[in-house]
């Protein structure tokens, strides 16, 4: 199976604090992330998941090491520069707190389109399709704090899916989730992925979410341990 | 707790900062009024009983005929008498003018009455020398041996100087001190302010029987009743400018107080949490007040020791400097007593105790596991937001009622009363009010304002009770600046209408002799001249006046020079200046004006403001004089010229032709100078709160950003830039800025058109409300700049947050 790459890391290390209190987060990945796959990254609490992730996502600079995503070497890139990088290619789900309080669930997810001053207008089909294919579009004028948590990330992923980014990350999403909105939330990712042919990159801690990947790459103490398929 | 409290004041003593600042402002405002004024007192009332040393009475205040027939009537009784007053009279050294309105005071004639003391060469001995004050010739650059000319015209004095002075007493110091013989040349236009007595004989009633002797009912003081009496009124006098200035001090710690209750409710939201655990951890509500409010109470103490020794040192200072740079001030020596340094460190301990009471039950009556729920219950609409708004409503009714009987009747407290009421009624709708007026004008700015601007506005009215809180300590400071603003605006309008009938013309230059005819171009040819018009007249005989020029009004093209106009009279009418009027001769009464073989009958009628001069109709005039020449030039200045320059050019001009100047000029810009100075120093003095107020809007700001850490990166992870994060801090800070002043400009407004009408309108006929736009103007654009500027250090710690730091789990 050969797709072509959304995202790879080489000779990737990243650490945290100096001297004594050196904490080595990440201690060399080289990773290749396919597109149009959903890649899970599992590992113990404190393995560096997350690390990886906003390495990965330009939400951090690596201490060594080069990211490439969208084709894009990332540490060419400076804090604007990554900063349009961002909002053009890459798309976030966050355990919690993903979504500004005082918007409405619609201006959140218009939200990087407007910070890209992107026009709306060239957008609108493919928000009604995102909005209704995540059953949301009831909930649109409804503020994050009269939203459940499923509803929540729902939005969340809406907004990550709006801009067609080359990949979307997702670190935890189920993390504040009970089990019925977990499922939920997992197979609206998958099903992202199969009908929208997007990439997605989920970090988790959770078995049961990894079961709805198509890859998993498992970390422990910083480094990769295993990488395998998940059988469908 | 104690381990709490100290925890507590160390991580949190950095966010205090701002409250800090807001209430030191405000005890050093009290402070420096307080060094000020003891240092005016001291300045006053130094020295206050010299001159009168060796006196057996003291007469206070008599008329200036009644001062000139005791002083004659002195010396054949063998007593002493001197007195202390003086006249505003022009005064010029080589054509210079050296100030438009110096006070010339006397110097007795016998050594008893010299109570000035001489610091070089000697006093005067016979006419046409005079003394100088040193502090006046240091200002003046004037010397012994130079010659100066006092006034202008047929009254003017030429002086040579023989000696400087000093003044013991600040009360009665003047300029230029000359004898009574040169002086009373000025009788009509001195003010005396004493005349001392000392007789032949020792004692107060022997003194007090000859002065009656001379003036009939005549109640002079001893030497000490009359300092007392004095002393009282300095006192009084700088007590009612001290107490203005503690009322400026008063509005800045209302503004600290409001801006340290913002801190601490910020601060107690954002603690909540901490103070829930301490709840769950089995700390009692009152381990968790008491805590609380010890903290206020360090910061008062803080405040305190740094407020009262930083305003003792301003103070010092500031008179320091006043001493060094202008030491015709006379100011004395600063002495601030313990009351003020009690009532100083009172209100610094006071205000942040005050002002963190309420956020501090507030603090209380959070249970230990809602404070663990995050929180957003500052909407509308909860019980306590309706109490609010009924309460805020019913003020504004009251007050607008108030008004109404202010109106109507012309009652200061009404005013004053419906003022309060409508103020404290629109900042108790402020969480109504302030969070849609922003939404109203993010709407109108929006183009302009680009994704980052919409997200300050939304931001800005997140929490309205925070949103009002922040405007409302600008509001206060922006309120009063454009109802002062205004109000002055006003005032200068009726009063320019009233300067433009007492001095309609800039300077006039006049002469009962003829003037050559090149005077009107070399008068025009001066810098600062606009026009310069020539009028005619004639040299006539007014009754027992002797020659005095009399000129035909209006003068053609009189609109080219004059402000308003100058008195036409009627055909029988003959328009004498008040000067002239007095000696014998009423207004009303009808005199004989002659030239050569030709007399008429006028009736007299009084005026001035076109130096001394008579006024006849051009009808008049043709039938004392059929072939008139040129007696007087009038000059229009240009509207930045200085009244003393000119002066002097004109003095040059007119002195060899032996015309006088009255310069009209001079007492308007007088006039235009204390209301700028009144309006400089009210805006100055309101400017502390606004800056206190700004301060607060940095912090409120501030501590925003701290809370919003967590938004901020999930905003720079969706793609905000570094440089839209500042514009968005940028624009939060503008709205509120904007939305405070524009409300506050609207309201000074209002207020001061109310205080027009009811105040002023009665008493000066054809005031109306006038609105300095550019001031108002430059208020709104200055506020505006000044949040720019009071988001800065806020937006430039947003800026720095890490995409990736805020969005970790805690
Ligand atoms: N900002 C930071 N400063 C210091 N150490 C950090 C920071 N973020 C993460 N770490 C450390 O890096 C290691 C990996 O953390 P993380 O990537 O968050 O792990 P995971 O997401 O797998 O739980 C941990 O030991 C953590 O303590
Ligand atoms: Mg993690």
């Amino acid at each position: 199976m050969t797709s072509p790459l959304a995202a790879s890391t080489r000779g990737l290390t990243k650490s945290y604090g100096r001297g004594d209190t050196l904490v080595p987060a990440l201690r060399g990945i080289d990773l290749d992330l396919p597109a149009g796959r959903f890649t899970a990254i599992m590992g113990p609490s404190g393995s560096g998941k997350s690390t990886l992730m906003h390495c990965l996502a330009g939400l951090d600079q690596p201490t060594s090491g080069s990211v490439t995503v969208a084709g894009q070497a990332l540490e060419d890139l400076d804090d604007d520069a990554l900063t349009h990088f961002r909002r053009d290619h890459v798309g976030f789900v966050f355990q919690a707190f993903n979504l500004l309080p005082m918007l409405t669930a619609e201006q959140n997810i218009w939200l990087p389109a407007e910070l890209a001053g992107r026009s709306t207008t060239g957008l609108r089909d493919r928000f009604d399709q995102v909005v209704t294919s995540l059953g949301i579009a009831d909930r649109l004028t409804h503020r994050p704090a009269e939203l459940s948590g499923g509803q929540q990330q729902r939005v969340a992923i809406a907004r990550a899916l709006l801009g067609e980014p080359a990949i979307v990350f997702a670190d935890e999403p189920t993390g504040n989730l009970d089990s019925a909105a977990s499922a939920e939330v997992l197979s609206l990712l998958r099903q992202s992925v199969r009908e929208l042919g997007q990439t997605v990159v989920m970090v988790t801690h959770e078995t049961e979410a990894a079961q709805y990947a198509d890859d998993v790459v498992v970390l422990a103490d910083g480094r990769i341990v295993e990488r395998r398929e998940v059988a469908a | 707790m104690r381990t709490v409290l100290l925890a507590s004041l160390r991580t949190h003593t950095r966010r205090y900062g701002a409250a800090l600042l807001a209430v030191l402002v405000g005890v050093v405002l009290v402070l420096v009024t307080a060094s000020l004024s003891s240092a005016v007192r001291d300045g006053l009332t130094s020295g206050l009983a010299e001159p009168y040393d060796g006196a057996d009475a003291v007469l206070g205040h008599p008329s200036p005929d009644d001062a000139a027939r005791l002083l004659a009537a002195a010396p054949e009784q063998g007593a002493d008498a001197w007195l202390l007053g003086w006249t505003l009279q022009q005064l010029s050294h080589d054509g210079r003018v050296v100030s438009t309105d110096s006070d010339i005071g006397p110097v007795a004639d016998e050594p008893a009455g010299r109570w000035q003391e001489l610091t070089s060469g000697r006093f005067p001995d016979r006419p046409g020398e005079a003394v100088l004050d040193n502090n006046a010739a240091k200002a003046a650059h004037l010397a012994v041996g130079d010659r100066l000319r006092i006034g202008t015209g047929s009254s003017a004095l030429d002086v040579t100087v023989v000696g400087l002075v000093d003044s013991p007493s600040t009360y009665v110091v003047a300029s230029v001190y000359v004898l009574w013989t040169d002086l009373a040349r000025w009788q009509d236009h001195l003010y005396v302010s004493s005349l001392a007595w000392a007789g032949p004989e020792p004692g107060y009633d022997g003194a007090r029987d000859a002065i009656r002797a001379v003036v009939p009912g005549a109640e002079p003081d001893t030497v000490d009743a009359f300092v007392q009496e004095v002393q009282k009124d300095v006192n009084r006098g700088v007590d009612v400018i001290a107490i203005v200035a503690l009322l400026f001090a008063a509005v800045a710690l209302l503004v600290a107080v409001l801006v340290i209750n913002n801190t601490f409710t910020i601060l107690f939201a954002q603690r909540s949490r901490d103070f829930a655990l301490l709840r769950c951890v089995g700390a009692t509500r009152r381990q968790v007040v008491r805590s609380v409010r010890l903290e206020s109470l360090a910061l008062g103490l803080l405040a305190a020791v740094l407020g009262t020794a930083g305003g003792l040192a301003a103070g010092q200072g500031l008179v320091a400097l006043i001493h060094g740079q202008w030491p015709e001030a006379r100011l004395g020596d600063a002495e601030v007593g313990t009351v003020w340094l009690v009532v100083a460190a009172t209100l610094a301990v006071g205000v942040p105790v005050v002002a963190a009471w309420l956020p501090t039950r507030r603090v209380v009556r959070v249970s230990p596991l809602a404070a663990l729920r995050p929180d957003d219950s500052t909407q509308v609409g909860t019980a306590t937001g309706r109490t609010r708004v009924a309460a805020g409503v019913l003020l504004l009714l009251a007050g607008t009622a108030a008004f109404a009987v202010a109106l109507a009747a012309a009652v200061p407290p009404a005013l004053v009363a419906g003022g309060v009421a409508t103020f404290v009624g629109v900042l108790l709708l402020g969480p109504v009010l302030v969070p849609a007026l922003v939404r109203g004008l993010a709407r109108l700015g929006r183009r302009l304002m680009g994704p980052a601007g919409r997200l300050a506005a939304g931001n800005a009215v997140r929490n309205p009770r925070r949103t009002a809180a922040t405007t409302a300590s600008l509001l206060i400071g922006v309120t009063l600046t454009t109802a002062v603003l205004t109000g002055l605006a006003s005032s200068r309008s009726a009063l320019a209408d009233e300067m433009d009938d007492q001095h309609p013309v800039d300077i006039a230059i006049t002469s009962a002799r003829a003037l050559p005819a090149d005077t009107v171009d070399r008068a025009r040819a001066v810098d600062g001249v606009a026009a310069a018009l020539p009028v005619t007249g004639t040299t006539a005989e007014v009754a027992a006046l002797g020659d005095v020029a009399v000129l035909g009004v209006p003068p053609a093209g009189a609109d080219s020079v004059l402000h308003g106009k100058v008195r036409t009279p009627g055909p029988r009418a003959i328009v004498l200046p008040w000067d002239l009027i007095g000696d014998g001769l009423e207004v009303g009464d009808r005199v004989a004006v002659t030239v050569g073989e030709r007399t008429v009958r006028l009736r007299v009628r009084a005026g001035d403001g076109w130096g001394e001069a008579a006024l006849v109709a051009p009808g008049t005039l043709a039938r004392l004089d059929p072939s008139p020449r040129l007696h007087a030039v009038w000059v229009r200045a240009d509207e930045d010229a200085d009244p003393e320059d000119l002066a002097g050019s004109m003095e040059a001009i007119g002195s060899p032709l032996g015309a006088g100047i009255e310069n009209g000029l001079a007492d308007r810009a007088y006039v235009d100078l204390q209301l700028d100075v009144l309006s400089g120093g009210v805006v100055g003095l309101l400017g502390i709160s606004v800056v206190i107020a700004l301060v607060g809007i940095a912090n409120t700001l501030g501590l925003s950003v701290l809370e919003r850490g967590r938004e901020h990166a999930l905003l720079r992870a969706l793609g905000l830039t570094r440089r839209q994060v500042r514009r968005m801090l940028a624009a939060e800070a503008v709205l509120l800025a904007t939305v405070a002043t524009a409300l506050g400009t609207v309201l000074g407004v209002v207020f001061a058109w109310l205080g027009v009408r009811s105040l002023v309108e009665p008493v000066v006929t054809g005031a109306s409300l006038v609105l300095p736009w550019t001031q108002l103007g430059a208020v709104v654009v200055l506020a505006a700049l000044a949040g720019l500027a009071a988001s800065v250090l806020p937006a430039r710690r947003a800026a720095r947050t890490a995409p990736a730091a805020g969005l970790a789990l805690e």
